[in-house]
């Protein structure tokens, strides 16, 4: 038996379930299905980022931005807690060469329209009491935010089942069904076949996979993240706080720090996110690993050295967890939300990297935007899968 | 069994939590825990896992035996971060 809906959603990770909630917010009908459970992948193995301090100026800036403004109203929007809290966040820099360096980055920055403050050595205490006494000054946003990402997948499928989404869990996509002209006309699953005149792949990583059952390929790459939960413990900072070095790991520009070449050939850079259940989270570091998901444990032991570089007070603070997760890696940071040329009706939204959280609103709105043919929120065209043909 | 009883000391989890998770479309013990964060804190799951294994079995008529436990991450057993990075060095 062939079900029939006006679109399908495949994958309900956070993006899946942005695209679900405001499609189905539009009065569409729409099924998502999910090989495991919503939320299962990349979604669960991430921190909870809703920043713009760490976009390239621009465009990148932009979409963040409008992103953020989404998120301001988010809880109400879908009456659930995701533990939304707009602290800002701050960039530690270590030394004057490099705070000198960051000008250029600063003043571009101001001219994308996001507002970050810089504080002085003298003060870098008054603010974070917990930093490391050399560090030299702090790059502050004020905008920037952080949330319970697990939370925020279960709002938006809980309110796009409210509007009257199906959502399937345990239901594999296994291959993408064209017409005789080469249009969509729907999606074989595991648990059956079902219709629809458009179809949107929101499945990260996976996302190439099955795209490429019709014959188009999707350059989204997986690239491995580790990260580190501490127990519950004393208050080490209350808000975001990233090295200034994270820029540079994060775009791939090496050689900017002083440290060891194991640092750089790991991408590792500090990343601080307090959570409101009085615990920590540590990250960050970077490889193209395939989808291996296992801790490599030489990767957490730099992450905790490059931490405690920072905050020397955690040396004693217990680790209770640590995991990897795969980010969806496209060239040049920034996720495709597309429709595909080649196939009439299909469209992608994915190959956020490590911005899925922050950039969902966004994300489902300029697919709804799409699919309902309204004026985009931000131009396409640099997010398009055309632009690396 | 009382929905008031706590499951998961560590993140204080109620087995009405637990069943209000199951009846949000959680199918194991992971989706549990990603819902309630009951095995999510100190002690990582070690007491809270069976027990809800078997909050499972009975809210979804299966035997507890059929819900796998968690993926075991390191490290086994608390270390300080000053031990996780020594750890390298030596």
């Amino acid at each position: 038996m062939s079900k029939v809906c006006d679109v399908i959603v495949v994958g309900c990770g956070v993006i899946g379930a942005a695209i679900t909630y405001y499609l189905s917010a539009s009065g569409m009908e729409v099924v998502a299905v999910e090989e495991n459970d919503v939320g299962s992948g990349t979604s669960s193995r991430c921190d909870g980022n809703v920043l713009v301090i760490d976009k390239k100026p621009g465009f990148d800036c932009e979409l963040a931005l409008k992103s953020q403004e989404l998120f301001e109203t988010l809880e109400d929007d879908i009456s659930f807690d995701v533990e939304y809290r707009q602290l800002g966040s701050v960039l530690a820099v270590e030394t004057e060469a490099q705070a000198e360096g960051a000008a250029q980055w600063h003043s571009a920055m101001s001219r994308s329209g996001v507002r970050v403050k810089y504080i002085e050595s003298s003060d870098v205490h008054a603010h974070e009491p917990m930093l490391a006494q050399d560090i030299v000054g702090l790059f502050e946003c004020a905008s920037d935010s952080s949330l319970n990402p697990m939370n925020l997948v279960y709002g938006y499928v809980l309110a796009a089942q409210n509007n009257g989404a199906v959502i399937k869990t345990r239901t594999k996509a296994k291959r993408l069904l064209l017409d005789t002209q080469h249009h969509i006309k729907g999606v074989e699953t595991s648990e059956g076949t079902i219709l629809a005149p458009l179809v949107v792949i929101s499945a990260g990583v996976w996302t190439p996979q099955i795209v490429r059952t019709c014959g188009v390929d999707v350059p989204i790459v997986p690239r491995k993240g580790h990260i580190i939960v501490s127990e519950r413990t004393f208050k080490v900072a209350s808000r975001k706080i990233q090295e200034f070095g994270y820029i540079m790991a994060k775009f791939g520009e090496e050689g900017q720090r002083d440290v060891e070449p194991e640092m750089e050939k790991y991408g590792i850079a500090m990343v601080f996110e307090p959570t409101p259940h009085e615990n920590f989270l540590i990250g960050s570091s970077r490889e193209f690993a395939g989808f291996d998901t296992t801790c490599n444990m030489e990767v957490v032991s730099l992450m905790a050295k490059r931490a405690i570089r920072f905050f020397p007070c955690i040396e004693d603070v217990r680790v209770i967890r640590t995991y990897a997760g795969l980010r969806p890696y496209t060239q040049d940071h920034r996720p495709i939300i597309s429709k595909v040329d080649q196939v009439p009706g299909l469209y992608i939204a994915s190959g956020h990297e490590g911005d899925g959280i922050g950039l969902a609103p966004i994300t489902g709105l300029l697919v709804s935007e799409m699919l309902l043919g309204c004026t985009p929120s931000v131009p396409l065209e640099p997010l398009s899968l055309n632009r690396f043909m | 069994m009382d929905d008031d009883l706590i499951v998961c000391r560590c993140e204080e989890v109620t087995v009405g939590d637990v069943k209000r998770a199951i009846e949000q479309g959680a199918f194991d013990v992971s989706g549990v825990k990603r819902r309630t964060r009951a095995g999510m804190g100190q002690c990582q799951g070690r007491t809270c896992e069976t027990l809800i294994r078997g909050i499972l079995a009975s809210e979804l008529s299966k035997r507890p035996d059929e819900f796998r436990l968690d993926t075991v991450r390191p490290p086994l057993s608390p270390v300080t971060f000053k031990t996780l990075a020594g750890g390298y060095d030596e």
